[in-house]
Order: structure tokens, then sequence, then C-alpha cells
């Protein structure tokens, strides 16, 4: 919560907008929360921004009494819409995102902090990933894929099973058309892949996305690397 | 409505016994039954009267300027607002809507008698606009929205919501 600077026309703004349905800071009666805003502005609202002005002038008129105002005189940042962080006496910097739930006091830290983590991980990450290839287990499929009719484009047919990209899929560089009959060829195509990562089904599925070519798709061989 | 209105008057105004009231004609205007002569009749003289008996005369404005525009207001409330057109709703709202562009209560710096009675009146307009259109009159729906949480004012009439939709939000997600 905060205004952003009170001291520079932006958090004036902000102060103005917050005020336009609400005549206090806080609640429904003036209390030490106009009281800690109001010192913190440095003069009046000019007359544009009129909500500021008008409660300006109206909190002006409990100057006497500003000190039995109900309430506890907090830090201005407990006050005004959340997701704007107070800068009053500091840089201006305006947040206008969504809801920070964690308060907006502790962004600049936690933003520190997630970078460091990150970093961390991405580390970690790569020292695993130097270890890994040693040990993951391949395998080695060959792909029938067959299509509607003997008019139907082989070549395109092959570049869309092509686009088929997946974390532990390489395809064939080499690939066949293999006659079946009637003027149809089923396309032969072989792929290395990563075990854990990616299974016969998924393969299928992706292939037969591709209505428009693939009848069906069939393993024709599979052998561990 | 008005007897309503004005029981809640009473408790706004602190005042414990209770008043006994009538109307008179095809308007309606409410009556207060004293024991000496005749009745109190019309909407502000009892208003007035029962701030007086409460004994809280600043709530009849606390200055000779102040008090001017208390009257001024409760004369509106009774000749422009009860049994207003619906054109004429518009013409009330911005007139209303530019008086309070810099004023937090409707004269001076604290509540006077002529604010629960204004809120009275226009409640059941506010209650029928749309939210488009709160927002056009805000500083109309401002006032009202802290009259309807000042301790004591709201009584017999139920809650209207003001939700304004915000660049920044409040917490309400």
């Amino acid at each position: 919560m905060g205004f952003g600077d009170l001291k520079s026309p932006t958090g004036l703004k902000v102060l103005n907008d917050f005020l336009a349905d609400k005549s206090y800071i806080e609640g429904y009666v003036p209390s030490q929360a106009d009281v800690a805003v109001f010192d913190a502005i440095s003069g009046a609202p000019s007359a544009d921004l009129c909500h500021a002005l008008r409660w300006y002038n109206h909190i002006k008129s409990f100057q006497k009494v500003k000190t039995s105002l109900p309430g506890l005189k907090k830090a201005l940042g407990h006050y005004g819409p959340a997701g704007v962080e107070d800068t009053t006496g500091g840089a201006a910097d305006d947040d206008d995102d969504d809801i920070d739930l964690f308060g907006s006091d502790e962004e600049e830290e936690e933003s520190e902090e997630a970078k460091r983590i990150a970093e961390e991980r991405v580390a970690a990450y790569n020292a695993k990933k130097s270890k890994k290839p040693t040990l993951i287990a391949k395998s080695s499929i060959l792909l029938d894929v067959k299509p509607w009719d003997d008019e139907t484009d082989m070549a395109k047919m092959e570049e869309c099973v092509r686009t088929i990209q997946m974390d532990g899929l390489v395809w064939a560089v080499a690939s066949k058309l293999v006659p079946v009959g009637y003027g149809i060829r089923k396309l032969q195509i072989g792929c290395v892949v990563e075990d854990d990562k990616v299974g016969t089904d998924q393969l299928e599925e992706a292939i037969t996305a591709f209505e428009d070519y693939v009848q069906s798709v069939d393993v024709a061989a599979f052998n561990k690397i | 409505m008005a007897l309503k209105e004005l029981s809640s008057l009473e408790k706004f105004l602190g005042l414990k016994k209770p008043n006994k009231y009538s109307t008179q004609g095809d308007r309606k205007v409410p009556v207060l039954q004293s024991n000496s002569g005749p009745g109190v009749v019309g909407l502000v003289t009892i208003a007035t009267h029962l701030t007086l008996e409460a004994k809280k005369p600043d709530l009849l404005g606390s200055s000779a300027e102040e008090r001017a525009v208390v009257q001024q207001w409760l004369e509106y409330r009774v000749t422009r607002l009860d049994g207003c057109a619906k054109e004429d709703i518009r013409t009330i709202l911005k007139d209303l809507n530019t008086y309070l562009e810099d004023k937090v209560y409707l004269a001076g710096n604290h509540i006077s008698i002529a604010d629960p009675l204004m809120y009275y009146g226009l409640h059941h307009i506010i209650m029928d606009l749309a939210v488009h259109e709160k927002e056009k009159y805000l500083n109309v729906t401002r006032w009202f929205d802290h009259m309807q949480h000042y301790p004591s004012v709201r009584h017999h009439l139920p809650p209207v919501v003001v939700l304004r939709n915000r660049v920044y939000t409040s917490g309400h997600h």
C-alpha cells in the first residue's frame, strides 16, 4: 500500500484517484490515517486534483483537534491502494500491476532473492545435465505411417511428421517409401527416443493428429539401444 | 415513508422517546402530534423541531452561512426531490455532483441535519442507478456511501452497494 511519492505530482494523482469515492483515507470518520497523509503532503493539492483538494481542505479544518482523532498514526505504506509502493522521501517508483499479496514494500528484496534462487537452480540443473548422457535409456523406433490413398502427397506427409517435436525425440535423417499395394505407399521413418520422455502412444497420437494425410500409424520395429 | 424516516431521524438525534406522527392530505405531509395545540406540520419543520428538542442546534449549522446552507438543502429536499419526475433526476444528480465536488458534507465540515434528510430522500434514486451512472455522479456516490456508513443514519434503509472500477484495486479480489 502507499501512494508512491506524495511529494511528487504522480503520488498526488494516486491520492486523488483514491479519494474520488472516499471521504477519508481510512473508514468513514477522520482519523490518524488522515493526519499521517496530511502531514506528508507539502501543501494544498492543485485545483485539478479536485478530490485531493476537497479532502485536504476538510482535514485542514480539523487541525486543532488532530491529536485527538481516533486511530494510530502508522507509516504511509499502510494507507492507500494496494499494489502501490510508498516512496515518499525516496525515488518515485509507481507500480501499477496486480495486487501484490505480500505487500509491495518487500517487492524489491523479493526480486533479488528470486534472481539468486533462479541462478542457483540453473547452475544445479546444468551440473545435473552434464552428468546425464551416460545414464539415459534410448530406443530406436521404426514407424509405419499409412496414408488414406495413393493420391496423398507423401512428401507433405513426411514434412508434417517431421514437424513433431518432443523433448527426447530425434527423427532419423533418412526415410523410406514402401509400396503396400494398389499404388498406396507407406512412409517408413525412424526415430531415436529417450524412454523416460517419449512413449510410442504419444508419438502415434501426434502423428494421427494429421488426419488429412495419415490414416494410421504402426510401430514396425522397436529396438533398445 | 416519511414516518419511518422521522423515526430514524429521532434515533440519529439520540432522542429517547419516540413521538407520535400522522399524515395529512393526499401528499401525506407528516404531522407531529403534540399535546399542546395543533401539531407541527411538514417534514422540514418537524426535523428542525426535533433537532432543537434533542438540544443539538449545531446540526442546523454553526454559523449564519452554514445555517442558510442547511435550510437551502432542507428546502431542496422537500420542493425538488420529493415527488420529482424521472426527467428531473438527471438534473438533480448533476447539480448535487457539482456541488459536492469540493465538499465532504452538504454544509460545512461536519454533518448537519441536511445530510441524513437528503440521504433519505435520495436513497430510492441511488438504489436504481446503474454502475456507470454511479461513476458519472461520483461525488454524489461518494457522499452517499459516506452517509450510509455514518453511525446512526441508515436505520430503516437497505445499504446500496457502491463499488468502483478502479485502476488500483483495494484488496476486494
